[in-house]
């Protein structure tokens, strides 16, 4: 089916920006709109074929696979952007290790996986076919928590704060980490239970929740991370080392049982000490949650913080484009410098400009919001991640995954 | 064919303009049942989005267990059920929050203090104070999950349930409090009079007008994600979806409902915006479930306990108090341990041979106490192995607790003991005073029970034993 690309008028689109007012929203504009929308759809069915020449205002709709960094093609401003340049972009949800793994790869546009490992696989499936790659943005895996989990974790000597008063942004000693999660960093009795650092009555054992390693990127990066930390500092070099380092973290990743979905949502809710009190994701989502809170509330949160393991692994998504236009949009997001600023206003680290982080843009927009800049470990440290076959062999051991 | 396609464009949407818009597109939704509460929102998504929702409603356990189902789309209360099959249909997106909870009568919450443990709820059903009903696990999402609730908080690991934690009967004292189980939330509802609590969402217990209580060790989270089966569908699914977690629907299905809502921009109003305590890790594992049905089965099954309590002269003054203070721990053992409703206590005195045997099937903590208070009179001799015999041939798959101080120096003797009962049924021996250790050892080894010193510690360990937990 081509009808997933297609033509239409640009002015119809436009209520799909944000409303005006509810009165007008409801009464009129939408019903207009949707009724515009499924009138258009008849017109995408009658042009089923792509033979439409483009108008200079047309719209293309694009369609792309993603998972995390949906949070910048759902953005309000970056979507007023790309419909400025002519693109809807229609949005498929998913974790980024399925992407590589999808029956209808080859229909989408383009895909954004999280991370290298998931784009090199599709690469492979892609192989002899129309690929183009863009580094538009990156953003380091972290672990979010609230100030008392930090509280706790400081009191078990496990983490470092990076300076301020309340301080935002902690180091993450990731060995000490991994034994305080398996009970073995002192002889104390208790210690791997979150009761145990009062004021918390937490019962449950200490663990970073993450989403399932089977399905995403963040997931199967801490594992790699545990995996890393557990064998010593160092990658394991062949699959006996790897699959026996995979069983001896595979109990701590028992421990949560099912992964859930959208942590970054549960962890940002009001309900989020509660269903996510501590959780693998990335940087982004913290500062753009840090943004809001500046927009909203005028101050930062202070309840939420954020813990940087000391050794990093750069997560860098790819933007990997099937087709024209797919990569016509892909240099847009690239180049286009009001869709760089909105990347960094959603708390991306942009490519291209300052070289390293100290003096990046997103460095810069941080310091002119009045917040400290965090020390993430990007740079710092040797690749930790193993060979993309033996880091699929641990977390195939891991997670159990089908 | 451009021009005519754009002017066919251009037409409908004056036809658009000018009418009421009648529904374009009809998707049908398999949903779970409490979501009925928010058909008056219908309406008004049909008028903004042009998609009318035909609902068909079943519980999410049921509606996770059909893969097949040819619905559009599925709106589950969670989908935790459907990821432990690996069944998730492609796109799913969480509409709105809601803690399963226990939702009581007024009044009744101010028995277990302000955010009581499952350990605490479980015991005050087994004391009978505390009569509930549920839905069934089989098909209804918040029976399941409240079933997952009380066997993690009783497994007390801190992680995830596994099938090992389940194999043991602490579910027992909890489910003894469980007055019916509803085929339905509709059944449920019509039966709330007849009970303290309901486990339900918090928002079904909000609707009932009923008080909310968290259990502080083991909330789970309902998540109500909108899921599309038919991927041809993905248009509508969008519009529903996009209209779903705006503002104002969002509103409206908290202030319907009392759901909390998903879209971080909607405050939480009232009783929303609290905490409510520590969620619990979900089993990663169907067998988990499995296993936990298997116990649920088994409830009400009726159990025995037979007490086999040595009263010959030789216990006088300290070691008769020794052997009731470990009664009394026995017998009284709090939490998921305790001796619970419908369970039948028997306690067999002796000395030279039987001196008397009372039973009682639990209803309430007086008839505990009744048996438990025994009469204290002594007598000669000591017929450890004929009260043995007697216990064994009365109450054929009882467990039994021996408590003496003494040999055997009357009735059957060791040899005679053994060619009856080569494999004796379970038995834990508690040893007071100079009772030989060795011989306990052997006649409780063969059982599959152990000796037990009479330490308040080694008798608590004693009791999760005997109720099949370690």
């Amino acid at each position: 089916m081509t009808a997933n690309r297609t033509v239409v008028e640009e002015p119809r689109f436009t209520v799909r920006n944000p409303p005006r007012t509810p009165f007008r929203r409801k009464r009129f504009l939408l019903p207009f709109g949707i009724s515009a929308g499924v009138a258009l759809a008849g017109a995408i069915a009658l042009f089923a074929g792509g033979v439409v020449t483009l108008p200079a205002q047309g719209i293309t709709v694009v369609r792309g696979m993603l998972a995390s960094k949906r949070d910048f093609f759902e953005d309000a401003e970056v979507k007023r952007v790309l419909m400025a340049h002519g693109f809807q972009v229609d949005l498929t949800p998913v974790g980024s290790r399925e992407i590589a793994d999808k029956d209808d790869l080859d229909s989408y546009d383009f895909v954004f996986p999280s991370g290298q490992a998931t784009a090199d696989r599709v690469r492979d499936r892609r192989k002899g076919k129309h690929l183009v790659s863009k580094k538009p943005f990156f953003s380091p895996l972290v672990l979010g928590t609230y100030r008392e989990y930090a509280d706790a974790l400081l009191t078990a000597g496990v983490i470092k704060p990076q300076g301020g008063d309340p301080a935002l942004y902690y180091n993450l000693d990731v060995p000490a980490f991994v034994k305080l999660m398996d009970g073995t960093l002192t002889a104390g009795p208790d210690e791997e239970y979150w009761k145990h650092y009062p004021p918390l009555r937490n019962g449950n054992r200490i663990v970073a929740q993450t989403s399932d390693p089977c399905r995403t990127y963040s997931g199967s990066t801490w594992l790699a991370l545990v995996a890393f930390a557990a064998n010593g500092n160092e990658t394991p070099h062949d699959e006996s080392a790897a699959l026996a380092v995979a069983r001896r973290i595979k109990p701590l990743f028992d421990i949560e049982g099912q992964h859930g979905d959208d942590l970054a949502q549960q962890f940002f809710a009001p309900e989020g000490r509660t269903f996510a009190p501590i959780v693998a994701i990335y940087e982004h989502q913290f500062l753009a949650n840090q943004f809001r809170a500046l927009e909203g509330a005028g101050r930062p949160d202070t309840e939420h913080v954020l813990l940087y393991p000391e050794a990093q692994h750069e997560t860098v998504p790819e933007f990997l484009s099937f087709t024209d236009a797919g990569d016509r949009l892909g240099r847009l997001v690239e180049g286009n410098q009001a869709l760089r600023e909105r990347a960094v206003r959603l708390g991306f680290h942009v490519f291209g400009a300052g070289g390293t982080y100290a003096d990046s843009e997103l460095a810069a927009e941080l310091t002119a919001r009045g917040l400290p800049t965090p020390r993430s470990g990007v740079g710092d440290t040797e690749t930790w991640l193993p060979d993309l076959p033996l880091l699929e062999r641990m977390v195939t051991e891991v997670g159990g995954c089908r | 064919m451009t021009r005519s396609a754009l002017l066919l464009v251009v037409l409908l949407v004056g036809a658009a303009c000018t009418a009421t818009p009648a529904p374009r597109e009809s998707l049908t939704v398999l949903a779970d049942e409490e979501l009925r509460v928010l058909e008056p929102l219908w309406a008004d998504l049909t008028r903004d989005t042009g998609v009318e929702l035909r609902f068909d409603y079943r519980g999410t356990v049921a509606a996770s267990a059909d893969a097949s189902d040819g619905h559009d789309l599925v709106w589950p209360s969670t989908d935790r059920f459907l990821a432990l099959r690996r069944a998730q249909p492609p796109l799913s997106t969480s509409i709105m929050l809601s803690p399963l909870v226990l939702g009581v009568r007024p009044g009744v919450a101010a028995r277990f203090g302000a955010q009581p443990s499952w350990a605490e709820l479980a015991s005050a059903a087994g004391r009978g104070e505390l009569r509930y009903g549920m839905t069934d696990p089989r098909r209804s999402g918040s029976g399941l999950i409240a079933l997952v609730g009380v066997a993690t908080a009783a497994a007390g690991t801190g992680a995830a349930l596994t099938p090992a934690d389940v194999r043991c009967d602490k579910l027992q004292s909890f489910l003894a409090g469980r007055a019916f189980t509803a085929p339905d939330l509709d059944a449920l509802r019509g039966r709330l009079s007849e009970v303290d609590g309901v486990a339900v969402s918090e928002a079904v217990a909000a609707q009932a007008g009923l008080d909310v209580v968290y259990p502080r060790d083991g909330i789970v989270l309902a998540d109500f994600p909108l899921m599309l089966r038919k991927a041809e569908r993905r248009s509508g699914y969008d519009r529903v979806v996009a209209w779903l977690r705006g503002p104002g629907p969002q509103r409206r299905i908290m202030e319907t409902g009392h759901y909390r809502p998903v879209n971080p921009d909607v405050p939480r109003t009232g009783a929303l915006a609290g905490g409510v305590g520590t969620a619990l890790y979900f089993p990663g594992a169907q067998e988990v479930l499995d296993a936990l049905l298997a116990a649920y089965d088994r409830a009400g099954t009726p159990s025995r306990v037979v007490f086999v309590l040595d009263h010959s002269r030789s216990m006088a003054g300290e070691r008769l108090d020794a052997l009731h203070r470990a009664f009394d721990v026995l017998a009284h053992s709090g939490g998921f341990d305790q001796f619970h409703l419908g369970e039948t206590i028997t306690v067999v005195r002796f000395a030279g041979q039987v001196l008397d045997e009372r039973s009682t099937t639990i209803t309430s903590r007086a008839d505990l106490d009744a048996v438990t208070s025994g009469s204290a009179d002594l007598a000669d001799h000591t017929a450890v192995y004929s009260a043995l015999d007697h216990a064994y041939r009365t109450y054929p798959g009882a467990t039994v607790v021996l408590l003496t101080d003494g040999e055997n120096n009357a009735g059957l003797d060791r040899e005679a003991f053994r060619a009856a009962w080569p494999i004796p049924p379970r038995t834990y021996a508690i040893r007071l005073g100079d009772a030989d250790p060795a011989e306990l050892a052997e006649l409780t080894r063969a059982s599959g029970g152990r000796v037990v010193d009479a330490t308040p510690g080694s008798l608590g360990e004693a009791v999760e034993e005997i109720r099949g937990c370690r």
